[in-house]
């Protein structure tokens, strides 16, 4: 159901008159008005279906998935408001002249940086690919990469937020999350090579104005992490009320199968950095340690960081730099969390 | 998600559902209490940007529109769920699938128990299981006090368990803390409110074994009165007594 024609006759700048375009608007009308009818069935619906919906597996499972939703929402709308406005504001060319050239010092300097400098996982390969072609040391943007998903100020409270009592956690998170960057980096400045910076399709249009760039960027961050959330509510409460106690205690109760579980779990939700703290929280069976490595681990490297990655970077990348990610990230989330935790 | 008006409609759509939520006692199955302004305040934002969203092409029909991202269709299933299911809080069902929640014993010293309010002390079910299993100075002997749960099914042996949910984050995590009921041999329906009235039963048995693990065992109150009540407004405790 994709309007053929409308990006062709926005291209153009045609004036909206005329057949095509007309037709375009109809079926772009036609994409909204399924979402408001679905929403508009379903009110209708309530009543007939009483009997249907009641199960109390169904009914449990509805709760907590709701409940990581709704919680979660908040901090993603601010981090996309954030990322959105760094988008629009901040230029590439000023961390360019803010790092320092030699990569033994520019790694750890842009793993700092990614604390005061707030991008979504979303943003951050883009951010990357800037970066890169702006002249920084191609290990500096990795790591700037993927410390600015983790150890931003929103995630920070998202995590605090999440773990009540347990500012540990926070901290953990934060440790974790700098030295697994920040090793990738160190290690990517002996194996890697420079950064191939083909695709930058995912860029905001160029020449909007700062309004138009910020809502764009804040737009498309919310839907796409906000549809990863939705993924990664869903399995967290299928987990909850499918999966035998039994089985998850015995996963949980061993200490190297939970890290690698939960591990591997991150990377298959894909949710966004400032949302996954509830998921986290939620995983009640497994030690803090493990939900550790969940949160280490998921802002570094998914199914959608490897498939952006390789559609900005080109797919030899997207075989080695998420592998080497993940055994660093894990091993990092250990560490600390044997340290901390 | 291809184009701006059907991402418009997406944020509006999410944006409603989170004003609503803002603005709802409902709200309380799910989340805490502080969550609820955040949930206003993004809902506006949201909405804001709906509108500029579905606004923009009007205004500059040369602007390019760009695709969006497919996942975010999935956005609206909160939006049904809520709907076509309407869940409300935890209740016996999961009670019975969670682990019973052991509270981690504390460091300091355990405050004195609350003043009788019409003859009994009116206590969270959460205070009650931490005094029953960590409390050294017996500060439950012989003190008649009041719990408000609801009933889930017995893990054995008879009779019927008065349960409540603790919530730290969210629903997501929130823990059941549970209390065997004794002396009641009515037959209470599950996730029935009750209020009841009664002593804690000493344990001898495990108050003597100093080994043995405080939260593996329910604490039990025999009860003389049970009244059925209304579901409260908030159906989980927050204090988390002892955590």
């Amino acid at each position: 159901m994709r309007p053929l024609g409308s990006e062709a006759v926005a291209a153009e700048g045609a004036s909206p008159e005329g057949t095509p375009a007309e037709e375009a608007r109809r079926r772009a009308r036609l994409d909204g008005r399924v979402l408001l009818l679905l929403v508009v069935v379903a009110i209708g619906s309530r009543g007939l279906l009483a009997g249907v919906l009641d199960g109390p597996a169904l009914r449990t499972w509805s709760t907590i998935f709701v409940s990581i939703t709704i919680q979660a929402l908040p901090f993603l709308v601010l981090g996309v408001m954030v990322s959105g406005a760094i988008a629009a504001l901040v230029p590439a060319s000023l961390l360019t002249r803010a790092l320092p050239r030699q990569p033994l010092v520019a790694v750890p300097a842009a793993g700092l940086a990614g604390a005061a400098l707030p991008g979504c996982e979303c943003a951050s390969v883009p951010i990357a690919a800037r970066l890169a072609a702006a002249g920084v040391t191609p290990a500096a943007a990795l790591t700037f990469m993927l410390a600015a998903p983790a150890i931003n100020p929103v995630v920070m409270v998202a995590t605090a937020v999440a773990f009540p009592g347990r500012p540990q956690m926070v901290l953990a998170r934060f440790l974790g999350s700098l030295l697994a960057s920040v090793g990738v980096g160190l290690l990517w400045t002996r194996l890697g090579r420079a950064l191939p910076v083909g695709g930058a399709r995912r860029l905001p249009p160029a020449g909007l104005g700062r309004w138009e760039s910020f809502s764009h960027t804040a737009r498309h961050d919310f839907l796409e992490a906000g549809g990863w959330l939705v993924v990664g509510a869903m399995a967290a409460a299928t987990l909850q009320v499918l999966v035998p106690r039994g089985v998850l205690d015995q996963v949980a109760g061993n200490h190297v199968l939970a890290a690698v579980a939960l591990g591997l779990l991150a990377v298959v939700l894909a949710i966004c950095s400032e949302a996954d703290a509830f998921v986290a929280a939620s995983l009640q069976q497994f030690s803090l340690s493990a939900r550790l490595v969940f949160l280490v681990v998921g802002p570094a490297v998914d199914v959608k960081l490897i498939a952006m990655q390789a559609g900005v970077f080109g797919r030899r990348f997207a075989l080695r730099f998420p592998a080497l990610t993940f055994l660093v990230a894990v091993g990092s989330a250990l560490l600390v969390g044997r340290w901390l935790l | 998600m291809r184009d701006r008006r059907t991402q418009g409609t997406m944020l509006l759509a999410v944006g409603g559902m989170a004003l609503f939520l803002g603005s709802s006692d409902l709200t309380l199955s799910y989340v805490r209490a502080f969550v609820r302004p955040l949930l206003l305040v993004s809902g506006a934002v949201l909405v804001a940007l709906g509108v500029t969203a579905i606004l923009g092409p009007l205004r500059r029909p040369g602007l390019a529109t760009g695709g969006g991202p497919r996942v975010a269709w999935l956005l609206v299933l909160p939006l049904l769920v809520l709907i076509l299911v309407a869940p409300g809080a935890l209740g016996s069902y999961a009670a019975a699938r969670r682990p019973a929640a052991g509270a981690a014993g504390g460091d300091g010293p355990i405050p004195p128990v609350g003043p009788a309010v019409s003859g009994a002390v009116p206590m969270e079910l959460t205070e009650f299981a931490y005094r029953a299993a960590f409390d050294e100075r017996h500060s439950l002997d012989g003190v008649r006090v009041r719990l408000l749960g609801f009933v889930a099914p017995s893990r054995g042996g008879g009779g019927y368990l008065l349960a409540r949910f603790a919530m730290f984050c969210c629903a997501a995590d929130a823990e059941v803390v549970e209390v065997a009921v004794r002396g009641d041999s009515v037959q209470r329906r599950s996730d029935q409110w009750l209020l009841i009235e009664g002593y804690l039963r000493p344990s001898p048995a495990a108050r003597d074994a100093k080994d043995s693990d405080p939260t593996d065992t329910i604490p039990e109150v025999v009860a003389d009165s049970v009244k059925p009540v209304p579901a409260p407004r908030d159906r989980y405790e927050h204090t988390l007594f002892g955590y």
